[in-house]
């Protein structure tokens, strides 16, 4: 069976690891990956009875570790992140390099150059480097699709977890693709008794196991060589292109036919092979490189030092930011069209905001003025990452720092055991079930004088109100961890409850030591598309049903 | 230079105009038509009422660039004027622009709209709709977005019949009555330009 597909770059590798026969996908939402794994969700909805399932999981970390733990058991697996969540989850993922895997994992990961939705734009690749472990690096919604597959049959093959990166504007290109035929989730067998030991990382394993990987890589290399190739062609100056330079300098050939006869090397899986770099720097004097994000193949080209190599870390190509035809354009000397003349007008920029009628700002109104009623209308609030970073920007600029998943609340303990008083942090229900939760048990173990502000709008928010893995359990989860019953409090963020809200939270940072105030209410964007509907009428039936034990909602 | 041509849509407005969802319209009428094209969108930050922009480019062979160049889109649809300024320097100098009229200006240091809208009918190709007298004449309050689109099939080479496939079956989930009246939208659109403009 092959057919013709339309689908999202990131959403072809879905349905390529669904095709290729995995048991279930995993991940945390963040863009530009979210659409991955939510395809690969609705196509295991598909096919139920198929044995397959997909879960979103509290965190990358523990994504990932889903994926590995069913890599043992014997199953394909997919796991999807944007690239910071990597981060997250890189004690699971570099560990996983020395174990190997059972069933074939696919890391699918979207980085964002230019960083379009993140804090920074890092690249991937390096971190497959770090770990020693395989990269497959699609330009085209096509190859995104048959480099997962690839990836599969390499993770078995190799016995180790592969790669997947994305960028952006693949993730989020939309065009055909073909499919292959579609295999069930078969799975190759419970990893063998004989090797349980390399799945034990105590030290005696792990130096071993750390050999053996090392001993792979001209396997992996090997593997990589399969996929990368030189195209020769005349003259001594030639391009190197990896990832959308493939795909921007594909085009520019079709656009400038002059352009086929430039000698090229292609990447598109990593670790490159020394002796193709070699044999290519052999064939040229100059080389401009083309690649997303960091100078990873320029500096290893420029390393050889056998020719001149040009890119970002001599200004060809500019340091930072995504490529662009432009950016081709101009390093290769091809004149640009002139096109209309801009407006004479200023444009202001239109920056994303809260939407209307959303409970965040009300929550943020009563923290700002309950901040200004103790006399502390300057205090730096420790904020997190969702929807509720937009509170960064005037007007209400009531937010001071914002860093990665979590920190809210580490660091508003950090800044207060420096005698900042209030200490105040703001972090999303999503957020604090992703990496809050073991902040508030140091922050309840030390008995820090922070005040944390969960906003709870009880999904997902930012990336497409998936639903939140703290659903109804904030109250719970906060008291679980050790904050006193009484220094906890559940308010409304509505207009019409401020004074309320401002009183609440204005006990609560004139409290000594930690406290806890959740301002729920439910995302307006998942209200309007009755995203909990459901969810919500169970729990309504299960609280009614007196044969169950009530649940405990507040 | 004896190259391929490859044409290039730019799609733009604000978060919740609709305009990746225009642009999944288009990708699809002119993938019916025998190009092979593809599209790119930004999602994330942008949902949030910020400034939305997609690509769609298109050519007679396999194309793998996701992003057009400046100077070299052929069309430009915007459903907000301000949204259109933006990008009007992505165009080629032959290339047209039809926009919407109506502003959403719930923003800062935006621009009086008597500048906006001169600025834009100084831009050569450029074709303004009046889409809120549009939307009370055809007494449908979203009619604006499709009525831009019938004007902008004008200058795309797609068969009118197609549209009207790709647009019934885009509103089917939605019933009958939703369907009428977005083609209908369509066709009042398509009818303010004359026929044979962009060819």
């Amino acid at each position: 069976m092959t057919q013709h597909t339309l689908a999202l770059g990131v959403e072809a590798a879905a349905q390529a690891a669904f095709d290729a026969g995995i048991k279930g996908a995993f991940g945390y939402p963040g863009t530009p990956s979210t659409e991955g794994f939510e395809y690969a969700e609705a196509l295991v909805k598909q096919d139920a009875g198929g044995g397959r399932v997909a879960h979103w999981a509290a965190n990358e970390k523990v994504a990932y570790d889903l994926a590995l733990g069913m890599s043992y058991a014997g199953h394909r697996s997919l796991v999807t992140m944007k690239h910071v969540g990597l981060n997250v989850a890189m004690d699971a993922y570099a560990n996983s390099a020395l174990t190997g895997v059972q069933g074939g994992l696919v890391l699918l990961v979207a980085d964002d150059p230019g960083m379009h939705s993140s804090q920074n734009e890092q690249d991937s690749r390096r971190l497959a480097e770090f770990a020693w472990l395989p990269c497959l690096e699609p330009s085209t919604v096509q190859e995104a699709y048959d480099f997962t597959w690839r990836a599969f049959e390499l993770s078995e093959a190799l016995q180790v977890p592969v790669m997947l990166r994305l960028v952006t504007r693949l993730a989020h290109c939309r065009a055909p693709f073909q499919r292959r035929e579609v295999l069930a989730p078969t799975g190759v067998g419970l990893t063998p008794k004989a090797r349980v030991q390399d799945w034990v990382l105590i030290p005696s394993n792990a130096r071993r196991r750390y050999v053996d990987l090392l001993a792979k890589q001209p396997r992996l290399r090997e593997a990589a060589a399969a996929m990368n190739r030189i195209v020769p062609g005349t003259g001594r100056r030639g391009v190197a292109l990896a990832g959308l330079g493939r795909a921007y300098f594909g085009q520019l050939v079709l656009e400038h036919p002059e352009l086929a006869a430039l000698p090229r090397l292609e990447v598109a899986a990593y670790p490159v092979q020394p002796e193709l770099e070699q044999a290519f720097l052999g064939q040229v004097d100059e080389v401009l490189v083309f690649e997303e994000d960091y100078p990873v193949l320029e500096e290893r080209l420029g390393l050889r030092g056998r020719a001149r190599v040009r890119g970002r870390l001599d200004g060809a190509v500019p340091r930072t930011g995504e490529l662009s035809p432009r950016i081709l354009k101009d390093a290769l000397g091809l004149a640009t069209p002139e096109g209309k003349a801009a407006a004479s007008l200023e444009l202001p920029v239109r920056a994303p905001r809260f939407c209307e009628g959303c409970g965040h700002v009300d929550a943020y109104e009563a923290i700002q003025e309950a901040l200004r009623n103790v006399g502390a209308p300057e205090a730096r609030v420790f904020g997190d990452i969702g929807c509720y970073t937009l509170a960064a920007q005037e007007p209400l600029a009531a937010i001071h720092a914002v860093v990665e998943m979590g920190a809210s609340i580490s660091m508003a303990v950090g800044a207060s055991l420096a005698g900042q008083t209030p200490s105040v942090a703001v972090i999303g229900d999503s957020t604090f079930a992703h990496s809050g939760l073991p902040a508030l048990l140091t922050a309840a173990e030390a008995k820090a004088n922070v005040t944390v502000v969960v906003l709870d709008n009880r999904v997902v928010g930012m990336t497409g109100q998936q639903p939140s893995q703290a659903l109804d359990q904030v109250e719970r989860l906060v008291l679980g961890l050790g904050i006193p019953e009484a220094d906890l409090q559940t308010l409304t963020p509505l207009p019409s409850r401020h004074a309320d809200n401002v009183a609440a939270m204005e006990a609560a940072l004139r409290h000594a030591g930690p406290s806890v105030v959740v301002f729920r209410r439910e995302c307006i964007q998942s209200l309007r598309r009755g995203v909990l509907k459901e969810h919500d009428r169970e729990a309504r039936e299960h609280a009614a049903c007196s044969s169950c034990t009530p649940e405990v909602t507040r | 230079m004896n190259g391929a041509r490859i044409h290039g849509i730019v799609l733009s407005g604000v978060g919740g105009q609709g305009v990746l969802s225009m642009a999944q319209i288009v990708l699809e009428a002119l993938r019916r038509s025998g190009f092979h094209a593809l599209q790119s969108e930004i999602h994330g930050m942008s949902q949030r009422g910020g400034s939305v922009h997609a690509q769609v480019c298109y050519a007679d062979q396999p194309i793998s660039s996701p992003l057009i160049d400046d100077g070299c889109a052929d069309l430009l649809i915007a459903l907000e004027p301000l949204e259109a300024l933006r990008y009007v320097p992505m165009l080629r100098i032959s290339g047209h622009l039809v926009v919407a009229e109506d502003p959403i200006a719930d923003m800062e240091g935006y621009p009086p709209l008597e500048d906006v809208h001169a600025a834009l009918r100084a831009v050569r190709g450029s074709h303004l709709l009046d889409t809120e007298a549009l939307a009370r004449k055809l007494a449908h309050k979203q009619a604006g977005g499709m009525a831009l689109l019938g004007m902008a099939s004008r200058f795309l080479p797609v068969a009118e019949s197609l549209w009207q496939d790709v647009i019934a079956q885009r509103f089917a989930a939605k019933g009958e009555k939703v369907t009428a009246k977005n083609l209908e939208a369509f066709e009042a659109g398509r009818n303010l330009i004359g026929e044979g403009v962009g060819a």
